[in-house]
């Protein structure tokens, strides 16, 4: 069964002083439906994604069902991040039951301390008071990456200037304007090697999507973005193991989406990709575990251009996450921008010729579980 | 309220009591009463897990045999934080993957007595590959915060 994303909305991101946690999700939820050209009636299942933590409510889709459009329908919630309600869209509508089903994801950033939540997601025994959130566990697996790749400043600089340049031609984005390198290599260290100017913004947002069956999707008088190719894997909780840099859980979740999409060279057969760049160092990490190039050399990908708007395989032309951070619904925004991409949809951020696009997300603090969409036109 | 904006704020203030089960309980009262490192050894790979589980999530059987790993290692992985985060202690502080002699993974804790406020002095001892050793609190309680490690 063919499955197709037929609409995509998302509010704008940044600091949504002006609206509460339901009323983005509202927002976002009335722009997919418009976009699918559907109606709420005949939507069959909704799938939340949201953080019960982030949003400082105990079962948060209690009160976010509702502005998903949910009322007195089939309705579930996915406690991963935004990429996960998409994959359990996917499964819903693959298997028959559901002729479609919307997803919707959110979180209001600048409404808790998202940095002490993360220290609360940890177990309470070994990590947890042992100064463990989400940018210090990302940074001990940037600092053996930095080790082994012999990354430089001017490469983690580098992802950054791309990244932020591409977000100047997304209105939706929360940071535009490219800051100047010299300012990235000098701001602060808040966990080494990750510098400030490594690190997203924290950013209110919601995005959702309309999923259909093949059936459905070709009964409407639109280009859908059909999903070809999807994969998803737990990799392990602690990060003693060793070589936590692959990213191990994404090679697998890639390799899973790639033989599902018939894909074998990726950066000959992906025209475009959205990858969660939760911190400079880690989109280079995530190049080389997607296979876009060896272990180690995901800097010769910034540095050759291959990357950047324009290159022969862009990666995040919508700014990415160092962009745009609205936290558990980041995952769903690479997806929502990969399916603009390949409907041709995507605006001044549009990649020519995009026929294949790759979206990227993961759940947990570092890396522990990711999952890869491909999606095609 | 900001500007015509109202705010409600409200903080979750939650206690709660987590069982550390048998293999935590075993591995923090030894180094609680014998400042002794345990790992766990797993029957089917043979890794001697750090923290211990009482199953391998690789393998997906039980542990059943305790190890006494070494109190010295090589670092792994590291960090060195600078801003202070809600919840974590005050910067800078240093944390590391340790992978203890005798262990097959390494266990994370703080990295004390290095003097952290130049931070390219602090890399000439803090790095991937650095020896460390465990130093042991005199007061334990039974918590992962009894033991830290100190570079060699």
């Amino acid at each position: 069964m063919k499955v197709a994303i037929i609409g995509v909305g998302q509010t704008s991101y940044g600091e949504h002083k002006k609206k509460s946690i339901d009323e983005l999700v509202f927002e976002s939820t009335q722009k997919a439906l418009y976009d699918s050209g559907l109606q709420r009636d005949e939507i069959e299942s909704v799938v939340t994604t949201g953080s019960d933590g982030l949003d400082g409510r105990a079962i948060s889709n209690m009160i976010t069902a509702g502005s998903s459009g949910a009322y007195l329908k089939d309705e579930v919630k996915v406690s991963d991040g935004g990429i996960y309600g998409l994959v359990m869209g996917y499964l819903r509508v693959a298997s028959g039951l559901f002729d479609n089903s919307l997803i919707v994801s959110w979180t209001k950033s600048t409404e808790s301390s998202p940095e002490l939540v993360s220290n609360m997601a940890y177990d309470p025994f070994f990590l947890r008071d042992c100064g463990f959130n989400s940018v210090t566990s990302l940074a001990i697996e940037a600092s053996a990456y930095v080790n082994i790749a012999k990354v430089k400043e001017n490469d983690a600089a580098d992802v950054v200037l791309k990244n932020r340049r591409n977000a100047t031609r997304n209105h939706l984005s929360h940071l535009s304007g490219s800051p100047s390198k010299r300012a990235i290599i000098s701001s602060n260290f808040v966990s080494y090697p990750i510098r400030k100017g490594h690190l997203p913004p924290k950013s209110d947002g919601a995005c959702a999507l309309v999923m259909a069956s093949e059936k459905k999707a070709k009964s409407l008088d639109k280009y859908p973005a059909w999903i070809l190719g999807l994969g998803w894997s737990r990799g392990e909780y602690e990060a003693g193991g060793g070589d936590s840099n692959k990213l191990f859980s994404l090679g697998k979740s890639s390799k899973m989406a790639y033989k599902m999409a018939k894909i074998k060279n990726p950066v000959d057969e992906i025209d475009v990709a959205e990858v969660s760049d939760i911190t400079a160092y880690h989109e280079m990490m995530i190049y080389e575990a997607l296979g876009f190039c060896g272990y180690g050399e995901g800097k010769e990908l910034i540095n050759d251009g291959v990357t950047k708007f324009g290159g022969k395989l862009p990666v995040n032309p919508s700014g990415g996450i160092l962009s745009s951070n609205p936290i558990f619904a980041s995952s769903l925004v690479r997806v929502a921008e990969a399916a603009l991409q390949v409907m041709g949809h995507a605006g001044k951020r549009q990649v020519n010729n995009a026929e294949v696009a790759l979206a990227h997300g993961f759940t947990a603090m570092s890396t522990q579980g990711s999952c890869v969409v491909i999606l095609g036109n | 309220m900001e500007g015509d904006q109202i705010f409600v704020t409200q903080h979750w203030d939650i206690k709660y009591n987590h069982a550390a089960g048998e293999t935590g309980s075993t591995f923090f009262k030894a180094i609680m009463d014998k400042k002794v490192i345990l790992g766990k050894k797993c029957p089917k790979c043979k890794r001697i897990l750090l923290p211990p589980r009482s199953f391998c999530e690789r393998c997906f059987v039980e542990t059943s045999e305790w190890v006494n790993v070494g109190k010295e290692g090589k670092i792994e992985a590291f960090t060195i934080v600078y801003e202070k985060f809600e919840g974590l202690p005050n910067p800078p502080y240093a944390i590391a993957y340790v992978l203890l002699d005798g262990a097959s993974t390494a266990i994370a804790n703080f990295v004390k007595g290095i003097d952290l406020k130049d931070i390219n002095q602090a890399l000439n001892h803090i790095k991937v590959g650095a020896k460390a050793r465990v130093a042991f609190k005199r007061k334990r309680e039974g918590r992962i915060t009894d033991f830290w490690y100190e570079i060699i």
